[in-house]
């Protein structure tokens, strides 16, 4: 190169540089047309509402800025979750502002879809009704999600008003075996709530309560209150299943039985306690028939059955008897057809020796979810309409083309030109895709509705930001489906207000406000109709039948098991790409759907971790990425439902693996229940090792002292450390008397009046990812997908870490890692800019505009806790509304990581100085900590001796994460607290 | 100003003009000025250029830094005057960005806020019939934005206006304004008076986030 090429190329290269550097700024300010009242720019206002993405319905809050909704926190009135959330209800906002979402109703022409107004698509839903009502009776079918009470008996009418029945509630996961359990006991086919906070013993039989069964927030937080370490109490929890979900990963101790055998080991349970005569005061027939029944169920003849040692289940039946209140759970969501009717009403039976009253059972706060129709009805339901095609279908948010399996007719009905089929969808998934016209309805966010999660409650929805969408609320496209002369007056909000407050003795606007602003009224009224348990030979007689009919699978043969998913339930939430970028976890893979498979199976057919193999079932195959994992039992293969769509948008289609397409549409005769398992009838390689998406760099610790546990023996003793090496090292605050010169080169940090520290309970934390998901809505966290996973360039601040005990692999600790906020942080002294920088309350900033992205400081953290943005992420529209205009979106070339918060904290001290004082304990409350199901992290002022974060420091069991390495981290871990059976 | 400019660059034309007519000898100019304008005439040719030079650049000059259009601001949607409603009228400044003291935003007035008003003052004015025409449609109006502050940088006006520091102190004199000039505000300008006022100075605590 001569020198006027280089001075020429040198010119170009900065000019390019210079233009490049040029910010875009906004250059409009739009104004309003009309100021809401209610709406101050630059502060939030909070509407409450009614989480819609599971049937458990928890209340939320919804945090309106600008008119946009920008994150979504718990309602802490509402008794279901008391101010917590989960993963899923985070992602809500990312079905509200999905880009893809459908705007316009489309009606299918000539296999291509056309754009027509809502009024035309209204019209045609009408005509299509008309002609189907004038046809005869029964011409007209609907399937719908579960709805709140109201919606639903606006359904019936309209359809009642066409001369037909229903609608149909389908949930994929419809607690069939429970409900026929509760049946035959009480004669009604129920499902209560459980006080789990009040036993002090609880053996579950399958049931993932902290994942999806019924509802997971509000039994994270009671299985906690009884089972968190609180001053030398701790209940005590075994799981017995035959993989470890993440529930099971949370139990003191996990008993592996045989797949499809927890009803014998519920038996043999039942047969030790009978022997060691407990339950003498039942009554005499009802104690002798189960005696009968239980008489060839004896511990010692099961273990070869069940695969449990003789010696645990009397230990366990030890237990249960010692315990004062003890709770037995039944089987999980997903169900296993007759294994799981035999063995809810096993768990029932033994639930009634060890308590005739049921009294940690609440029949007043059942469970909305219990509307939903046995499977059985479902699949006659589709074979009706297969056999004898009606005239018009309505599908309300449902996609059984997805979530049933193959062999019913769901196709072959959805196909059929006689039938004209509606499906009221947000996005195009499998259904709406198959469907003739596609009305897209208000996403429950936008509405006015009621969803009563539990009886005894109201609890409303309400419009909690502008339109995204012109969709119309489906309230109001039924009201106009009723004939004119039954035609309500109004719309759908006010034919709501005036049953909800007619049912409320509301009758003023002031009431009816106030209890919209609540998000419902909730009354913890007992009401008399508790039901008496039919303690009677003939529910017994039933159990035997059913375990009569009780087939285990031949040893030979490998069971693929489809497990409700954490984080996708059944599938629904798939599309919302928060959800695949957290991972499982158990596995810590994010994005792919992993055949989890026994280690030693896995090791002994020589395959490594992200092997591709085929499951060939009886009504299909499926190639999946195995992944091994000890609890997993040797026969079983576990595949996580919800992906593998075929439709459904960009964040879903074609991500994952359907294990559903592989199952057998069949029920139990009795109970009505799906089998979510199906025999493999031959299972080998596929293909190669595949990339596995993990975030998890080892399973073990390799004595690093990261995630720490201590028996509940010891969980109080105090041991004094006072030296310098890994096994000695004290707990060295980041606070002025954490300085030891023996120690510590720099001097301490000055602080002014606070050092914002956060304690980690880990023997709270159930690793259920909901911190993870508030961090990704809060701090605006960039989705890098899949590809980007696997070359390592995941973004979250926060991540939950899972260590596997070396000595039992099946013992795991859940350990939430965050920017420790080091008081000597390695990441400040290595930059070469000054970009990371100690505030002076304690606080690791990370100035953005000064970073020039060398990453030194990534590579110097020890905690892998910083996060460089090697791309600028995208927000396709809307879903860049969901950003949170408090905090920066950080664009290429920069690092970041947690802040604490700092927005909150921010406004913490304006708040304060507003009002000329300090900041009180409690006021600060990061995303993280909000979110929280089970109250595992407290964050406050380290400086403040009476804070709760202080107080809880004062715990034996706190240390810090790699401690000896002398950071002095502000984010101060509590061992868990482990106990044997 | 821009008469100023002009003098002076007419002066300086006409400056070199007699010293090429002269030979470098001003005075000679009245003594022998015949000579002087055909030396001029001589040299017509390189006095254009110096001439179409010096205009250019006092010109460029002019325009860049000295024009009218640089010390009023861009021209709004609608000529909204700030020194006639917030000088003249004297009408507060809380008035209009009502939320200046309770949030970070100091607030727009929404499109209706004008027609309290203008329904009954110069309502049939064109100007307002604009205003009239957006509140008609629902459009809300595009005003340029004139403040500026990096993306990254989170200004609280409500801790400013409740620490007393006058609107006038960041966005000047708007009562004698009718344009806003406005203004892209660097780190240095808040700095500074944070030094002075002893305020915080932590990065995170006090702007970015």
């Amino acid at each position: 190169m001569d020198r006027r090429t280089f001075l020429k190329l040198a010119g170009m290269g900065s000019v390019a540089f210079a233009a490049g550097c040029n910010a875009h700024p906004e250059k409009h300010l739009y104004t309003l047309v009309r100021a809401p009242e209610d709406m101050v720019t630059g502060e939030a206002t909070w509407y409450a509402s009614t989480c819609r993405e599971c049937p458990a319905g928890c209340g939320v809050l919804a945090k309106n800025r600008e008119g946009r909704v920008v994150k979504l926190e718990g309602n802490p009135l509402h008794p279901v979750n008391q101010g917590k959330l989960c993963a899923r209800g985070h992602a809500a906002l990312q079905g509200l502002y999905h880009p893809d979402r459908i705007h316009a109703p489309l009606l299918k022409e000539k296999e291509a879809w056309r754009k027509i107004s809502f009024d035309q698509a209204l019209t045609i839903v009408q005509q299509k009704a008309h002609a189907a009502a004038a046809s005869g009776p029964d011409r007209v079918a609907m399937l719908s999600e579960v709805t709140g009470r109201h919606l639903l008996d606006l359904f019936v009418s309209v359809l009642a008003g066409h001369r037909s029945t229903g609608p149909l509630i389908f949930e994929p996961f419809a607690y069939e075996s429970l409900k026929f359990a509760h049946g035959q006991l009480f004669g009604r086919a129920e499902l209560p709530g459980y006080h789990l906070d009040q036993a002090d013993l609880i053996v579950g039989f399958g049931a993932d309560f902290l994942e999806t069964w019924l509802s997971p927030v509000e039994y994270s937080r009671k299985f906690k209150m009884m089972h968190a370490w609180d001053n030398g109490t701790k209940g005590f929890f075994a799981h017995v299943s035959a993989y470890q979900s993440l529930t099971a990963a949370n139990a003191d101790q996990w008993i592996m039985c045989r797949p499809g055998s927890e009803a014998l080991v519920a038996m043999a349970l039942i047969a030790q306690l009978l022997d060691d005569g407990v339950g003498r005061d039942l009554p005499g027939p009802f104690r002798v028939a189960l005696m009968e029944a239980s008489a060839g169920y004896r511990p010692a003849e099961l273990a070869e059955k069940t695969g449990v040692a003789a010696d645990t289940l009397r230990i366990l039946a030890q237990r249960l008897q010692s315990a004062r209140r003890p709770l037995v759970l039944p089987t999980a969501a997903a169900s296993c057809g007759t294994a799981s009717a035999a063995a809810d009403l096993a768990v029932l039976m033994l639930h009634a020796i060890l308590d005739p009253d049921f009294g940690l059972l609440d029949f007043d706060q059942r469970h909305r979810v219990e509307i939903a129709a046995p499977r059985a009805q479902i699949n006659a339901f589709w074979q009706r309409l297969a056999d004898r095609p009606v005239d018009l279908l309505l599908l309300n948010r449902v996609n059984p083309l997805y979530a049933l399996p193959a062999d019913l007719p769901v196709q072959k009905v959805l196909d059929d030109a006689r039938c004209f089929t509606v499906a009221f969808a947000s996005i195009m998934d499998e259904t709406a895709a198959a469907a003739d016209l596609i009305i897209p309805v208000q996403h429950p966010l936008e509405s006015w509705d009621a969803y009563e999660s539990k009886q005894a409650m109201t609890a409303t929805l309400q419009p909690t930001l502008g339109r995204i969408s012109p969709a119309p609320n489906i309230g109001d496209l039924f009201l106009n489906l009723l004939p004119d002369d039954r035609r309500p007056v109004g719309d759908y909000r006010h034919y709501l207000t005036e049953r909800i407050a007619r049912e409320n003795d509301i009758d003023s606007p002031d009431q009816w406000l106030q209890l919209v602003q609540n998000g419902g009224r909730f009354v913890a009224g007992r009401s008399a109709s508790k039901p008496v348990p039919r303690l009677e030979a003939a529910p017994v007689r039933t159990l035997a039948e059913v375990l009569d009919r009780l087939a285990l699978p031949a040893k030979d043969k490998m069971v693929l098991q489809v497990a409700s998913s954490l984080r996708f339930y059944d599938g629904r939430h798939a599309d919302r790409p928060w959800l695949p970028e957290i991972p499982d976890p158990v596995s810590q893979v994010a994005w792919q759907t992993l055949a989890m498979v026994n280690s030693q199976v896995m090791a002994a057919r020589g395959w490594q971790d992200g092997q591709e193999i085929q499951l060939a079932t009886a009504h299909g195959k499926v190639v999946l990425q195995a992944y091994g994992h000890a609890g997993v039992h040797p026969e079983l293969v576990v595949v996580p439902a919800g992906q593998g769509h075929t439709h459904m948008g960009r964040y879903a289609q074609g991500q994952g693996v359907n294990p559903v397409a592989v199952l057998g549409g069949q029920t139990d005769a009795q109970s009505g229940a799906p089998d979510y398992a199906a025999v493999i009838d031959r299972m080998d390689t596929a293909g190669g090792h595949a990339a596995l998406a993990i975030l998890s760099g080892s399973r073990i610790q390799y004595d690093r002292k990261i995630a720490l546990s201590v028996p509940l023996e010891k969980a109080s003793d105090r041991d004094r450390l006072e030296g310098l090496t890994m096994n000695d090292f004290p707990l060295t605050l980041p606070l002025p008397e954490g300085y030891d010169h023996s120690r510590d080169i720099y001097p301490p940090h000055d602080h002014d009046g606070y050092r914002w520290g956060m304690t980690v309970d880990l023997d709270r934390c159930i690793g259920c990812s909901a911190c993870v998901a508030a961090c990704y809505a809060e701090n605006n966290l960039g989705i890098v997908g899949e590809a980007r996973i696997i070359e390592g360039r995941e973004m979250a601040w926060m991540r939950i870490e899972r260590y596997q005990d070396p000595e039992d692999p099946t013992r795991m600790i859940f350990l939430p890692m965050m920017c420790q906020h080091c008081d000597n942080a390695p990441c400040e002294s290595v930059c070469p800019v000054y970009a990371p920088h100690h505030s002076k309350e304690g606080l690791n900033n990370q100035i953005y505009n000064r970073c020039i992205g060398t990453r030194f400081c990534a590579q110097n953290c020890p905690y892998k806790v910083r996060r460089f943005n090697w791309f600028d992420w995208e927000w396709p529209e809307p879903l860049n509304l969901q950003l949170n205009p408090d905090v920066t979106v950080r664009s290429k070339g920069v690092m970041e990581k947690c802040s604490f918060c700092i927005q909150r904290i921010k406004a913490a001290h304006h708040q304060a100085k507003n009002e000329s004082r300090d900041i009180r304990d409690g006021e600060v409350v990061p995303a993280c900590v909000q979110s929280c199901p089970t109250d595992a992290l407290i964050f406050g002022n380290l400086m403040d001796p009476n804070s709760a974060v202080r107080k809880k420091i004062e715990d034996p069991r706190a240390y810090q994460v790699m401690g000896y390495l002398n950071t002095k981290p502000a984010v101060i871990y509590l061992k868990k607290v482990v106990q044997k059976l | 100003m821009e008469i100023l400019i002009t003098a002076i660059s007419l002066l300086g034309l006409l400056t070199v003009a007699i010293l090429i007519g002269t030979k470098g000898h001003p005075t000679r100019f009245f003594t022998a000025f015949g000579e002087s304008i055909r030396l001029i005439w001589i040299n017509r040719g390189p006095l254009f250029w110096v001439a179409a030079c010096v205009v250019l650049v006092l010109g460029f000059l002019f325009f860049y830094y000295a024009s009218p259009a640089t010390r009023v601001g861009a021209a709004q949607p609608i000529p909204f005057s700030h020194r006639l409603h917030a000088g003249h009228k004297a009408i507060d400044c809380r008035f209009c960005h009502s939320y200046v003291a309770r949030s970070h935003h100091p607030g727009l007035p929404a499109v209706e806020k004008c027609l309290f008003c203008h329904n009954y003052i110069i309502a049939n004015h064109p100007e307002i019939r604009k205003e009239h025409d957006y509140f008609n449609t629902n459009t809300p109006t595009p005003w340029i934005k004139v403040f500026y502050l990096p993306e990254h940088v989170l200004f609280n006006h409500q801790r400013h206006i409740l620490k007393d520091i006058a609107c006038e102190a960041c966005h000047g004199e708007v009562r004698e304004m009718d344009r806003l000039k406005g203004e892209r505000f660097k780190m240095g300008f808040c700095i500074e008076c944070h030094r002075e006022k002893k305020a915080n100075l932590d990065c995170w605590l006090a702007c970015h986030s």
